[in-house]
């Protein structure tokens, strides 16, 4: 709900999750403050400065004593948003400033107007061409592996941008911690009953987010952490 | 061969026990059943070579050494999978403890820095377990 007194989005929080961002951080985590005033930031045990990166911003930090994996930084992030007074809806986000606020706020505008409980950003529906050639043939197949992701009619089941809102983001817990949680979130969405929208968003592929992005090799840790989830 | 079906059948045994979710008493112990019983077996296989030799005829194996060579991968497999499974509950309460600690004091560090959600005093979030709480040093 957007007011006059510049008191808007105040029900939303956007849950960073951060693993060695120093460089791009601050510039990152200040232009999302400037849509959203509710950040919080997950540092998940850098070495390089990233918490006082945060630190310097108007941002929430949370700081892992050791490093968890991505997966685990998420669910920490969404666990200390939802205690905060006032949280209605929760945007997950990446520090390498490869997402568009825009994207974010049209998203938050979708599960605001109550059109879904979840809203998923894919690179797919219109802007497809700006992704390399081998991620998209790789992320197409993992979309198409997952049975969940064939039942939501999923383009992209590993965008970094998503919003919940509260009822899901009460229910969901990652037990994935590296970066199996991708797939963990999309396969918990298929067994639930929550109505789930894709929004097509664009992704900068810099060359920071690029040196960042994960290699597709760690396709391979994925699947076999996905193999055996939940039996121990 | 008898001893290709006995393999086979081991490893599948091994790999149904170690996907299906389990239950933690029974799977306990019998993993400690089976490793005294291994023990015991490799005993028995030091003292009397040529029984086990005879064993190793009967299933098909030319020699005792070989057959032991066998029961060992499958062991080492079943044990591998134990230890994974192992690892995976040790790694969840490390990641809870983790997880604890890091929003415990990020609390306090981020209300010493003066971020607090305190402009939104309606309480009602839905959330049962945990209403914040909204004190007046918040509030200023």
């Amino acid at each position: 709900m957007t007011t006059v007194d510049g008191r808007r989005n105040e029900d939303v929080w956007v849950v960073i999750p951060v693993f060695n961002e120093a460089p791009v951080l601050e510039s990152v985590v200040r232009q999302v403050l400037t849509v959203f005033p509710n950040v919080v930031c997950v540092d998940d045990g850098s070495g390089d400065g990233s918490a006082e990166a945060v630190l310097r911003t108007g941002a929430h930090l949370v700081r892992h004593p050791v490093n968890l994996g991505q997966g685990a930084a998420l669910q920490t992030g969404l666990t200390y948003a939802r205690v905060q007074p006032g949280a209605q809806y929760f945007v997950t986000y990446d520090a390498d400033g490869q997402h568009r606020l825009e994207d974010a706020s049209a998203m938050v505008d979708v599960a605001r107007s109550g059109a879904a409980d979840v809203v998923l950003g894919t690179r797919f529906a219109d802007h497809a061409d700006s992704v390399p050639l081998i991620k998209r043939i790789v992320l197409r197949v993992a979309v198409l592996l997952s049975p969940a992701g064939r039942k939501l009619r999923l383009t992209d089941a590993h965008n970094g941008l998503r919003v919940l809102t509260r009822p899901v983001a009460d229910q969901l817990q990652i037990t994935m911690n590296g970066m199996a949680h991708a797939s963990e979130i999309v396969s918990y969405l298929g067994r639930s009953k929550w109505r789930v929208r894709e929004i097509p968003v664009s992704i900068r592929y810099t060359e920071y987010s690029r040196s960042k992005g994960q290699s597709l090799l760690n396709g391979v840790n994925i699947l076999f952490d996905l193999s055996v989830r939940n039996r121990g | 061969m008898l001893i290709q079906f006995l393999l086979v059948l081991a490893v599948l045994t091994i790999m149904y026990v170690f996907v299906r979710s389990s239950h933690a008493i029974y799977v306990q112990a019998s993993k400690r059943i089976a490793l005294v019983l291994f023990a015991l077996a490799n005993v028995y296989a030091v003292m009397r070579p040529d029984d086990l030799t005879a064993i190793a005829r009967m299933l098909g194996v030319g020699r005792g050494t070989d057959l032991v060579l066998y029961a060992l991968v499958v062991a080492f497999m079943a044990g591998m999978f134990s230890m994974y499974q192992r690892f995976r509950v040790v790694d969840r309460r490390y990641t809870e403890l983790a997880r604890t600690v890091a929003i415990r004091e990020a609390e306090l560090i981020n209300r010493e820095r003066g971020l607090h959600s305190a402009q939104v005093v309606s309480i009602a979030t839905g959330d049962g377990e945990r209403a914040p709480v909204v004190s007046e040093d918040n509030l200023r």
